[in-house]
């Protein structure tokens, strides 16, 4: 029988073996608490409110687990399914998901593809033999969301998973969710399991719903709200006429702000810093012990003001001109991170808007991408502007 | 290693050796196209590739060092010039101590602190590239507050003082108080308009022992075959002058030499370098021109990039291999007319401009030169109203010898001013000379045919400019009349000699 983990790494694999794009938060959660219900409804944790422990280490046969198993039974100290939900998703999300696909190939389910290029070996994906496995899955959870009959409670189990990691939408896009919302609080009641897993179950299930919200929804509203005024501000230096430097003689703070080559150092070298400190908080949002302290929504929030900043401090340098030459080329680069960067931000903290918006995930990933490949680029482009400033 | 760490290696070197790449075409040579930071102004575009001649300091020289250099270039180019203008806000003056305070509003000891070039959004007329009430920065309190010392100037606004045909920042020869107070009340023409150095230089006969006749011409049996080119050298000042077909077409030869040897140095298309040999002044004037300064000796010429590989240890094998990928494009040796920022003739586009651009080169028809030359390439509302107007119509009456020679009005008349050299009259090629601001022209050309108040309004009208002077000037500028009113004010301590 498969496990929870590889269910779900099924339903979220594309028939190219590319995981589709829902949050990475809400995956590494979700993958996380799927290998504690496995280690539920296989007896050999529980749990109650201030502890996750092993009731049972006996190895279950499968890697993923018996690694999850054996590194809960190894600490002394005991701890929440809070905490265990948070190491999980950060510190072997990705161990897990490599283990529970290499289980599958093994299986024969999916099978190994390498890059096309010598150099590109470890461009390795993981499609499914036929594509039906992830559909299979996919249509059973759609049959019991859809009838009324009894369902399998493992199958319970498995959407209130996906429920709870608000990956539902995502799985099946295009399909209104929120008139299942019902059935789906019908199935959460349904005491179909033992009393022991059934505990365990929703402890974990109640625990990634709050882990998922706290790490992916924290500070969402004012982030989007940074992201849509940076957006602005980068479009009207696109969009808006230069302003123009005033035509009277004195010192005036336009003049220079826009001539003043201290005036400039001073907003140039403030734009830069600010760029720096925009990569940060994204590197932040990638390491582990930000992650671990659900520091995601501070740096999410910090990389979206930081933007809007970029943008005022561009303004300053340049005044809404798109300026010459290399200049130009440098300006069109960092307008179209920034434009980019505010899209990029609009689908990441409005993707429940934009999904009744009828927003694939698919189309609310293309702006992160194309905000990436614009920053390629753009490291080359200051340089050499740095460098024709201080030569010429 | 990882497929992503592979990534990140190639991307890291992708871009080193894309700043690499820029790096290099600024300190070692390469095509720099890209990097302006806005388009040079009129006055400099000709040569806006060969930017070491501005950017004269090293590579990363301090900011002081590089404004130091870049200000020496513009002296280098210009202060003869502003020496012949008296210049009115000399560098000296504001060397003086005691104008540091002005020194600290605006530091006049700097050309490049009211002339930045690259900067085409805050451009304004005279490559000026500070706001034109920049007069305020002195003139606005103190003993220099104009306000107070001049009542006329009470009510004035200083974005006036070099816009309404009164003052001009360096040149005001034609324009300062004592010269309009000397100069008020003329008649608008003068009894017998004539343009006394253009007379002297019509009047001027080359001498009849040394020239040369049609027979007298010494070249190969198959350039005499040539009648045409042959009539229009025996008619030409070159064989009046006693310049034989060997002066040009075999300058290595002895004077007087035998047609053997002409013939064997003879060159069939010698280039324009033999004019300069004897024509000194006018290609010393023609390289300050815009049509010549791709030629003038200061410009710098394309970078070595060996040279340049080598100081910065590039040398030997490696710098010549390297050397090879950065060469400074070749630059056009002469403007061209499609270059022109001006209306041109689109049928002119292809011609680059030298000696043989405007005079033809056997012929040498200074006539044609001076008129019918400009109008082959030059198509602006000022160029096409010459023709018909009242300056052509005195043109045609001086070739046709209706009227004195000098009374003609050319275009070569008032742009390519005539300059007396040794007693020698020399017309001078630099057509920017006196050509902007406009006042320029007052004192070298109007003023011989016309009176100072009339030159001043005429000039001040732009649309009367345009229109190639074809009518009455709608301006008036007051100065005059303000000049001589303070004068009339302070006759007991001033003396006004009469007009």
């Amino acid at each position: 029988m498969p496990t929870f983990a590889e269910e779900l790494t099924l339903l979220l694999t594309n028939e190219d073996g590319a995981l589709l794009p829902v949050q990475k938060d809400a995956f590494e959660c979700a993958l996380a608490g799927a290998v504690l219900m496995d280690l539920a409804f296989a007896r050999r944790i529980d749990t109650d409110p201030r502890a996750l422990t092993v009731t049972d280490d006996t190895p279950t046969g499968d890697p993923a687990l018996d690694r999850v198993l054996a590194k809960i039974a190894a600490r002394t100290e005991p701890e929440d399914t809070r905490k265990w939900i948070r190491e999980l998703s950060v510190d072997d999300a990705a161990a897990i998901r490599e283990q529970v696909s290499a289980g599958l190939v093994a299986r024969g389910v999916l099978e190994t593809r390498d890059g096309k290029f010598p150099w590109m070996q470890r461009s390795r994906r993981r499609p499914a033999l036929d594509g039906e496995p992830g559909k299979r899955v996919g249509r059973r959870i759609e049959g019991v969301l859809h009838s009324n009959d009894v369902p399998d409670p493992r199958d319970v189990a498995l959407i209130a998973l996906l429920d709870a990691c608000d990956v539902l939408p995502d799985i099946f896009p295009g399909r209104d969710i929120e008139r299942c919302r019902p059935r789906i609080e019908q199935l959460r009641k349904m005491d179909l399991i033992g009393r022991e897993v059934a505990g365990a179950v929703a402890d974990i299930e109640r625990t990634i719903a709050l882990a998922v919200r706290f790490r992916s929804a924290r500070f969402r509203e004012i982030s989007l709200l940074l992201s849509i005024v940076g957006g602005l501000a980068a479009a009207a230096t696109l969009l808006a006429p230069r302003v123009p430097v005033p035509d009277r003689f004195g010192p005036t703070w336009l003049e220079q702000l826009w001539s003043d080559g201290t005036w400039q150092q001073w907003s140039g070298y403030t734009l830069l810093g600010l760029s720096g400190a925009g990569l940060s908080a994204v590197l932040l949002m990638r390491a582990r012990p930000v992650a671990r302290r659900g520091g995601h929504g501070w740096s999410r929030l910090a990389h979206a003001g930081i933007g809007l900043a970029c943008a005022l401090a561009l303004f300053a340098h340049t005044g809404f001109r798109l300026g010459a030459n290399l200049n130009a080329a440098l300006m069109g680069c960092y307008l179209a991170v920034l434009v980019l960067g505010a899209l990029a931000g609009i689908s990441v903290n409005g993707a429940s808007r934009l999904r009744r918006m009828g927003i694939t995930p698919r189309l609310r990933v293309v702006p992160m991408r194309l905000h990436v490949i614009a920053l390629y680029p753009l490291p080359a482009l200051l340089m050499a502007h740095l460098l024709v400033v201080y030569l010429y | 290693m990882s497929r992503k760490a592979i990534l990140w290696i190639l991307y890291a070197l992708a871009t080193a050796v894309a700043v690499g790449v820029v790096a290099m075409w600024m300190v070692v040579g390469g095509d720099r196209g890209m990097l302006p930071v806005g388009a040079t102004t009129d006055a400099h575009h000709q040569i806006d590739m060969a930017c070491e001649t501005c950017h004269a300091a090293p590579a990363f020289a301090d900011a002081a060092t590089a404004r130091k250099a870049m200000n020496e270039t513009c002296r280098n180019c210009h202060e003869d010039e502003l020496r012949a203008a008296d210049d009115s806000h000399s560098r000296k003056k504001f060397r003086d101590p005691r104008m540091a305070v002005y020194q600290s509003r605006l530091d006049a000891r700097l050309c490049t602190t009211c002339h930045v070039e690259h900067r085409p959004e805050i451009t304004r007329a005279g490559a000026v590239t500070i706001a034109m009430d920049f007069c305020a920065a002195c003139h606005a309190e103190g003993d220099q507050d104009v306000r107070k010392a001049r009542p006329s100037h009470a009510d004035l606004t200083f974005d006036t003082c070099a816009s309404a045909g009164c003052h001009n920042y360096h040149d005001n020869r034609a324009l300062y108080e004592d010269f309009l107070a000397r100069n008020v009340g003329q008649p608008w023409l003068a009894p017998a308009p004539t343009h006394e150095p253009s007379a002297r230089h019509r009047a001027r006969r080359p001498l009849g022992e040394a020239a040369i006749g049609r027979s007298g011409a010494v070249a190969p049996a198959a350039a005499l075959a040539d009648p045409t080119a042959l009539d229009h050298w025996a008619g030409s000042g070159h064989a009046a002058a006693g310049v034989n077909c060997a002066g040009c077409h075999a300058p290595t030869a002895a004077p007087g030499a035998s047609r053997a040897e002409v013939e064997a140095r003879w060159t069939g298309m010698p280039d324009t370098g033999v004019c300069k040999d004897c024509h000194a002044a006018q290609a010393k004037t023609f390289a300050r021109s815009r049509h010549g300064m791709r030629g003038h000796p200061l410009i710098a010429a394309p970078r070595d990039p060996e040279r340049r590989l080598e100081a910065i240890g590039l040398g030997g094998g490696l710098g010549k291999a390297v050397a090879v990928w950065f060469a400074d494009p070749p630059r056009p040796p002469r403007m061209t007319v499609a270059e022109a920022r001006l209306p041109m003739r689109a049928d002119a586009a292809h011609e680059s401009l030298d000696c043989d651009t405007c005079h033809q080169p056997h012929a040498v028809d200074i006539e044609q030169a001076a008129v019918e030359a400009c109008a082959s390439c030059h198509d602006d509302r000022h160029t096409r109203a010459y023709f018909g107007g009242a300056h052509h119509a005195l043109w045609r009456a001086e070739l046709a010898g209706e009227v004195p020679p000098g009374a003609g009005v050319s275009c070569a008349t008032c742009h390519m001013v005539k300059i007396e050299r040794r007693g020698e009259i020399v017309t001078s090629h630099n057509q920017n000379d006196n050509l902007r601001p406009n006042e320029k022209m007052i004192r070298s050309v109007c003023l011989d045919c016309h009176g100072l108040g009339f030159a001043i309004d005429a000039l001040a009208d732009a649309d009367l400019v345009a229109g190639n002077f074809d009518g009455i000037p709608a301006i008036h500028v007051e100065s005059i009349e303000w000049a001589a009113r303070r004068a009339a004010a302070d006759r007991d301590t001033t003396f006004i000699p009469p007009p």
